[in-house]
C-alpha cells in the first residue's frame, strides 16, 4: 500500500496546480493522471485565462462580468475570491516561464474575448491551455511529487463519511494498488463525453463526479451545461476559440451573410443564434475567418490554421468553416465549498469535475483556466492544511481484494452482443437531443426512460479482455458507467430547474424565475436513489 | 466502406513476440484510422491496446506508423490511405520499446529523456510588481519550441537512437533549449551544462532528420545546433569536443582552412600519450597512402588575414 | 558551363584523392572551374553560425563578383553554404547585417543572388542527364554499388529541396548509379548519417553507423560504396577498419568519391582516380573496371 498525506487525481492544470500547492505548503503528495499530463484535456483550452491588469480594468468589472455571465446564479463571495487573485495567479504563471503573448511595450497583451467588458485576457497564441499546462507540468516535475502516470481510478476508499485514500490501477504494471491518504482532491475534469459529437478528450467521462456521488457527495448544477458556438462540423470536429470572433471573424449564414448578435455576447446566446438560424432554414452556417486577415490569422491562431487543415482539410485564410454548437463544458459538478471541500470529510475538489458557485449558470470566456489557477492552488493549500490535522486513520486494507473481486466480476468470455461504444453511441445522442441546448418536459422524461434503459444494458454488459494490463476496455467500460450515472443526474436536474437561465433553456419555461429558482440544485443519493434538492444563492456552502 | 487493418500485436503476459492481426471493418467514408481502432477494440477484440486522448491532433498520443509513415491515427482519414491499397497496416514507432501492441515506452523513449534535462525554470528574483518586461521576438520563440506535443516524431527520424537508445534525442533537447533560451531562467550557464551531460546535444550528428520529421515546424536540429553556438561561447564543458572545437576555430583563424593533422592531435591533446597512442594505427594507415596531411605545416590560404579579421570581429560582438 | 569551384577543406587534407579527381572529370566533361582561392572554410558545422555565416557570405560575395554559381564536391560544405545562404537570401535585414559588419570593411558585398550546387547536382540540373550519358565510355556493366548521399545533401528542406521539383535530389545518387550502367544496391541507410560528426564526441556511436551502413550495403551484395562526402569518406572508408574491431567482423567494402565513380564511366584508369589511395583496398573494384575495358 502507498500513504500519501494528500493523493490528487487528475493531471490536468487544476490537478498539478493543486499538487504544487500541497507539496509547497508541506504536505507528501501524489498525483493520479489516467494518462499522463500533458495529454490531458486542457491541452486542447486554446483561447486564454482572465486578469484584470489592464489600467482601466479593476476585479471589480471583472466580477461584474462574471457574475452577468452567470445569470444570477453565482456564489458572489467565491466571486470576489476568484477576480481578486486572478491577476496573481497569472503573474505567477509569467514567472515560472508561460511565454504569454506581450503588447510593445513588453507586457502581458489582453485580448478580446467573448462577453468581457475590458481586455483582459491573457494568452499564447491560440494554444494557451497547452502551453500553460507544459509550464505547470515543468513545475511540478520540479517540485518533484510523486507521480502515477496511466493509472486508474477505479474506487474511493470513503469510511463513516471519511475518504481515508483511494484504489487505482496501474494500466502498465496491470496491478490494483491502495493508496492510503488524508486528503484526495478530485481533479479529474468534466464530463462533456456524455454529448457526441464531442470535442472533449476521450476521458472527459466524469469519472470522479460518479465515484463522489456514489460514496455520497452532492453534484451541483448539473443541468448547467455549456455549449460553444463555433465548432467545426466535419468528423471528428474541432473547436475553434471564440477569441477569433473578438478578432473580427464573423458567423455568417450559407448565403455569407452575418447572423446578428454574435459579436461580445454570451457564448449560449451566440450557439442559440446559431441553432435558431439552423432551424430557420439555413442550410448551414459558418465561421469566416478571412476579415481577419491571412497574415495576421496565421500569426495570431497559428495551431487553428494548422489544425483545421489537418482534421478538416480546410484552409480558414481561404474559406469560411461549417460550424454548429456543440456541448463544451460543465458548470456544475461535485458540490464543494470555496476551500474545495465537500460532503465527505477528506475529500476535496477542484477544477471542472467540482462546482463551488462560481460559474453559477454560465461561465464567462476565459474564465476556466484562470479558476484551474486560483482554486487549484487554494485548495490543494486546504487539502494539505486537512491532511496535516486530520486524525490518522488506517485505510480499510480490505477494500482491496473487494475491488479485485469487483473487476474480476466484470469480465466475462462470453461474447456479447453489445458493447460499451454501442451504449455511448446511444446515450451521447440522446443526450444531445433532449438534453441538449433546449430542453422540455416531454424530451427530458424520455430522456430519463431511455438512460434507465441504457443503465440496464450496461448491468448486463461485461467485459470479454481478462487482461489488467492496458485493458482499455475495461476502463472504458468504467467510464460509460460514469457517464451513465451523471447523465441520469443531468437529466433530473434539468427537469427540477423550471425555468430557463444561463445556460440551461427549457422551450416549456422560456423565463428566467428568480422567485422560485435562484437557486442551485443539488443531487445525492439517499437510500440508492437520487434525490433532488434546492440551495439558495448567498447561502455559505 | 469495408476497411482492412493489420495491427501489430505483442502480448507481454503471453509469450511476448510480436505478430499480426487483421481485423476488416465497416467505417463511414470519412473516418480516421482512429475511429477503425475505437471500432475494433469495442466491438471486435477488446484486447487491442493503443492510447488515445484528444482525437483531434493536439496531443500527440496516438502516434503510430500507418503504412510504414509516422503519423497520428486521429487526423490519418482512412481514405487517403486506401487509395493505394486495401490493407492498411498499423505498427508502433520505430526504435521504441514496445509494451503491448501499439502502447509503446513513452517513459524509457521520451519521459525519462526530458527529464534528465531538468525542463523546468528556476525562476530568476521576482520584479517588485508585475511580470517581467520583455519583448515578443523573444517570447515568440519560446511559443514556438513550445507548441510542441511531444509526438515523438522527431525521435523516430534520429538516426543516433537506433544505433544508441541512451541517446537523449531531439525531443528532449530542444526541451533543453526552451529552458536554456528563457530569459526568465536563473542560470543561462546551468542550463547548457546539462544539454551537454553525456549522450547529449554534443552526440547529435545534426543531420537535420528531426527538423525534417517535426509536424509542427519546431526545428529540433537548429535548436540543438543553437545550444551548441551558445556553448562555445561561453565555454564548452565537454572537454574533448572542446579541444576539438578550439583547434578547429584555431586552424580556420590563423590559415583560413582546417589543418586536419592539427586537429586530430589537439581533439586528443597534446599531452595525452594514451589518446595520442590509440591515434596510432590510424595515422599509420592514412601515412603509408599519402592521406596524412601533417599537422602544423600546413600552407596559410590567401584571404586568410580576412578570415581572421572575422574571427576577431565575431569573437568581440558576441561578448 | 562555367563554375566558381570550392573544393573545400579535406579534398586537398584527409581525402587528397578527390580534388585531383574531380578536376580531371570536370574537364573530361567540359565543366570549367575558376577556383576560389582566398576563401575561408565553410565551418562544417563546428563553427557557430556568427562565425561562419559571415564567412559564408564572404564567398558567395566573392562568387558574386566574378559572376559564376559555386560548385562544391563535399556534401557538408554544400549543406553548410545552402543553409548559410538560405539564412541571407531569405532575410535581408539579416544579409544587410553581415555585409555592414563584416564584409563592407573589405569593400564587399553579398546581393543574395549566388547559387551554390554540388557537383552531383550540376550533372543533374545543368549538365543534363542525356549530355552525361553521351560522355560515357566504360559504362559499369556488373559493378554493385551503393549510394551514401551524406546527410547534408539531403536535409534541411528549406535550404537542400525547397521546391517539389528539387525533392528529385534525394535521388539523385540512385538515379546517377543506373545512368553509369552499374548495379543499384539500395540501402536504408543511404540517407542516414555516417558518424563522421561524433567521432570526436561518442566515438563507438560513430564507429557503429559505419559498421551498419556499410554492413548493410556488404550484405546486400555491394562491390563497393559511392559518396558525395569526403568527410562520409573519412568515416566510412579511414575508420573502417576501427568499425570492424568494433563489431568484430570483417566488413572489406571499397568507398568511391562521386567523381572516382563519374571519372571510372569516364574511362579514366583507376590510377588515374587515385584509387590506391583508399584505407580499404580497392583491388576488387579495379579488376571489376578493368575487365570491362
Amino acid at each position: 500500500m502507498k500513504e500519501f498525506d494528500v493523493l490528487v487525481v487528475g493531471g490536468g492544470a487544476s490537478g498539478l496546480r493543486a499538487a504544487i500547492a500541497a507539496k509547497g505548503a508541506g504536505a507528501k503528495v501524489a498525483l493520479m493522471s489516467k494518462v499522463h499530463p500533458l495529454r490531458t484535456n486542457t491541452g486542447v483550452a486554446q483561447g486564454g485565462l482572465n486578469a484584470p491588469l489592464g489600467n482601466q480594468d479593476s476585479p471589480e468589472s471583472f466580477a461584474e462580468d462574471t457574475l452577468l455571465a452567470g445569470d444570477g446564479l453565482c456564489e458572489p463571495e467565491l466571486v470576489r475570491g476568484l477576480t481578486r487573485e486572478a491577476s496573481e495567479e497569472v503573474i505567477w504563471l509569467e514567472h515560472v516561464g508561460v511565454p504569454f503573448n506581450r503588447d510593445p511595450e513588453g507586457r502581458l497583451d489582453r485580448r478580446r474575448f467573448g462577453a468581457n467588458s475590458h481586455n483582459r485576457t491573457c494568452y499564447a497564441d491560440d494554444r494557451t491551455g497547452h502551453i500553460v499546462l507544459q509550464v505547470l507540468h515543468e513545475q511540478f516535475q520540479r517540485a518533484q511529487i510523486a507521480s502515477f502516470e496511466e493509472w486508474y481510478l477505479t474506487s474511493l476508499a470513503v469510511d463513516g463519511g471519511t475518504c481515508l485514500g483511494a484504489i487505482g490501477l496501474g494500466l502498465r504494471g496491470g496491478k490494483l494498488e491502495a493508496f492510503g491518504a488524508r486528503a484526495v482532491v478530485l481533479a479529474t475534469g468534466g464530463f462533456t463525453r456524455l454529448y457526441l459529437p464531442s470535442t472533449a478528450s476521450l476521458g472527459t467521462t466524469g469519472d470522479g463526479l460518479s465515484l463522489a456521488f456514489n460514496a455520497g457527495a452532492k453534484l451541483m448544477d448539473m443541468e448547467m451545461i455549456q455549449f460553444h458556438p463555433t465548432v467545426i462540423s466535419k468528423h471528428p470536429g474541432l473547436l475553434i476559440t471564440e477569441a477569433v470572433l473578438g478578432e473580427g471573424a464573423e458567423i455568417v449564414d450559407a448565403k455569407g451573410e452575418r447572423i446578428h448578435g454574435t459579436n461580445g455576447i454570451p457564448r449560449e446566446k451566440i450557439c442559440r443564434s446559431i441553432q435558431q438560424a439552423l432551424q430557420d432554414g439555413a442550410e448551414s452556417v459558418c465561421l469566416d475567418l478571412r476579415p481577419i486577415g491571412k497574415e495576421k490569422l496565421i500569426s495570431r491562431f497559428p495551431q487553428t490554421h494548422e489544425l483545421v487543415r489537418a482534421v478538416a482539410g480546410m484552409d480558414i485564410s481561404k474559406e469560411a468553416v461549417p460550424i454548429h454548437p456543440a456541448a463544451h463544458r460543465p458548470m456544475g459538478g461535485i458540490e464543494t465549498s470555496a476551500q474545495g471541500e465537500t460532503s465527505i470529510a477528506g475529500l476535496f475538489a477542484v477544477g471542472e469535475c467540482a462546482s463551488n458557485g462560481v460559474n453559477g449558470a454560465g461561465r464567462l470566456a476565459g474564465n476556466t483556466l484562470t479558476e484551474a489557477m486560483v482554486f487549484g492552488r487554494k485548495v490543494g493549500e486546504a487539502a494539505a492544511g486537512h491532511a496535516a490535522s486530520a486524525p490518522k486513520r488506517s485505510f480499510p486494507i480490505a477494500r482491496l481484494s473487494d475491488e479485485e473481486k469487483r473487476l474480476a466480476a466484470l469480465t466475462s468470455k462470453e461474447p456479447a452482443n453489445d458493447s460499451s461504444g454501442k451504449i455511448h453511441t446511444e446515450l451521447g445522442k440522446l443526450m444531445s437531443e433532449k438534453v441538449g441546448l433546449i430542453r422540455d418536459q416531454g424530451g427530458l422524461k424520455l430522456a430519463l426512460e431511455q438512460i434507465q434503459e441504457l443503465k440496464a444494458r450496461y448491468q448486463r454488459l461485461r467485459v470479454t479482455n481478462p487482461s489488467r494490463i492496458y485493458n482499455y476496455q475495461l476502463t472504458s467500460h468504467l467510464e460509460i458507467g460514469s457517464l451513465l450515472c451523471v447523465a441520469e443526474v443531468v437529466a433530473l436536474a434539468a427537469q427540477a430547474r423550471r425555468e430557463s437561465r444561463g445556460a440551461h433553456r427549457r422551450a416549456d419555461f422560456p423565463a428566467r424565475d428568480d422567485q422560485n429558482w435562484r437557486c442551485h440544485t443539488l443531487v445525492s443519493l439517499v437510500n440508492s436513489a437520487p434525490q433532488l434538492k434546492q440551495k439558495p444563492v448567498g447561502i455559505p456552502g | 466502406m469495408q476497411v482492412t487493418f493489420k495491427v501489430y500485436r505483442k502480448d507481454p503476459e503471453g509469450d511476448g513476440k510480436p505478430g499480426r492481426s487483421t481485423f476488416t471493418v465497416e467505417l463511414p467514408d470519412d473516418a480516421n484510422v482512429m475511429d477503425g481502432l475505437l471500432k475494433i477494440r469495442d466491438e471486435m477484440d477488446g484486447s487491442l491496446a493503443f492510447r488515445a486522448s484528444c482525437l483531434r491532433g493536439y496531443c500527440g498520443e496516438c502516434t503510430m506508423r500507418i503504412n510504414g509513415k509516422a503519423t497520428f491515427a486521429c487526423t490519418a482519414k482512412v481514405s487517403a490511405f486506401t487509395k493505394k491499397g486495401p490493407e492498411i497496416t498499423l505498427d508502433p514507432l520505430r526504435n521504441i520499446p514496445v509494451i503491448k501492441d501499439l502502447v509503446f515506452d513513452w517513459d524509457a523513449f521520451l519521459w525519462n529523456k526530458i527529464k534528465a534535462v531538468k525542463p523546468w525554470l528556476e525562476p530568476n528574483e521576482a520584479p517588485a510588481s508585475g511580470e517581467n518586461l520583455l519583448p515578443d521576438s523573444v517570447m515568440k520563440d519560446l511559443r514556438q519550441v513550445m507548441s510542441c506535443y511531444y509526438c515523438g516524431l522527431c525521435d523516430e527520424g534520429c538516426t543516433v537512437l537506433p544505433v544508441d537508445f541512451n541517446f537523449l534525442g531531439p525531443a528532449a533537447l530542444t526541451k533543453a533549449y526552451r529552458v536554456a533560451f528563457d530569459p526568465r531562467d536563473r542560470d543561462g550557464k546551468e542550463r547548457l551544462r546539462i544539454a551537454e551531460q553525456p549522450k547529449g546535444v554534443w552526440d547529435c550528428v545534426h543531420c537535420f532528420e528531426a527538423s525534417e520529421h517535426c509536424p509542427r515546424g519546431i526545428q529540433p536540429t537548429e535548436r540543438i545546433l543553437a545550444l551548441r553556438d551558445k556553448a562555445f561561447k561561453v565555454g564548452i564543458s565537454h572537454e574533448k569536443v572542446a579541444r576539438h572545437h578550439k583547434s578547429f576555430a584555431a586552424s580556420v583563424k590563423d590559415s583560413g582552412w582546417v589543418d586536419e593533422g592539427r586537429l586530430a592531435l589537439e581533439s586528443e591533446g597534446l599531452t595525452n600519450i594514451k589518446g595520442l597512442m590509440k591515434l596510432l594505427p590510424t595515422a599509420a594507415r592514412a601515412l603509408v597512402r599519402g592521406k596524412a596531411p601533417l599537422p602544423y605545416l600546413h600552407a596559410k590560404r590567401p584571404g586568410a588575414d580576412q578570415i581572421k579579421r572575422i574571427f576577431e570581429k565575431g569573437e568581440q560582438e558576441e561578448k | 558551363m562555367k563554375y566558381a569551384f570550392y573544393p573545400g577543406c579535406v579534398s586537398r587534407g584527409g581525402c587528397p584523392e578527390l580534388y585531383p579527381s574531380a578536376v580531371k572529370v570536370a574537364g573530361k566533361l567540359g565543366l570549367e572551374l575558376e577556383e576560389l582561392k582566398d576563401v575561408g572554410c565553410t565551418g562544417a558545422g563546428v563553427l557557430p553560425q556568427y562565425l561562419s555565416d559571415p564567412i559564408n557570405a564572404r564567398t558567395f560575395a566573392k562568387a558574386e563578383q566574378v559572376g559564376l554559381p559555386v560548385m562544391t564536391i563535399c556534401s557538408t560544405c554544400q549543406g553548410v553554404m545552402a543553409q548559410a545562404n538560405y539564412r541571407l537570401k531569405s532575410d535581408p535585414a539579416y544579409r544587410e547585417e553581415i555585409n555592414r559588419e563584416y564584409l563592407s570593411e573589405e569593400g564587399l558585398e553579398y546581393k543574395g543572388t549566388t547559387e551554390v550546387k554540388h557537383l552531383l547536382w550540376v550533372l543533374f540540373e545543368d549538365y543534363g542527364l542525356d549530355r552525361l550519358k553521351s560522355m560515357i565510355q566504360r559504362p559499369l556493366k556488373g559493378l554493385k554499388v551503393s549510394p551514401f548521399y551524406g546527410c547534408f545533401l539531403r536535409r534541411p528542406p528549406e535550404a537542400i529541396t525547397p521546391t517539389k521539383e528539387l525533392s528529385r535530389r534525394k535521388s539523385y545518387l540512385d538515379e546517377l548509379i543506373e545512368v553509369l550502367g552499374a548495379e543499384l544496391v539500395d540501402i536504408s541507410g543511404k540517407g542516414k548519417c555516417c558518424g563522421f560528426p561524433i567521432l570526436t564526441a561518442n566515438e563507438e556511436n560513430s564507429l557503429a553507423m559505419v559498421a551498419k551502413h556499410t554492413g548493410e550495403s556488404k550484405g546486400k551484395g555491394a562491390d563497393c560504396m559511392v559518396t558525395p562526402c569526403p568527410l562520409c569518406h573519412l568515416n566510412l572508408d579511414g575508420n573502417q577498419p576501427r568499425a570492424e574491431s568494433l563489431k568484430g567482423e570483417k566488413i572489406d567494402l571499397p568507398i568511391l568519391h562521386l567523381p572516382q565513380f563519374v571519372g571510372l564511366a569516364l574511362g579514366f584508369e583507376p590510377d588515374e582516380m587515385h584509387l590506391k589511395r583508399h584505407i580499404i583496398p580497392t583491388r576488387a573494384v579495379e579488376t571489376k573496371v578493368e575487365m570491362l575495358t
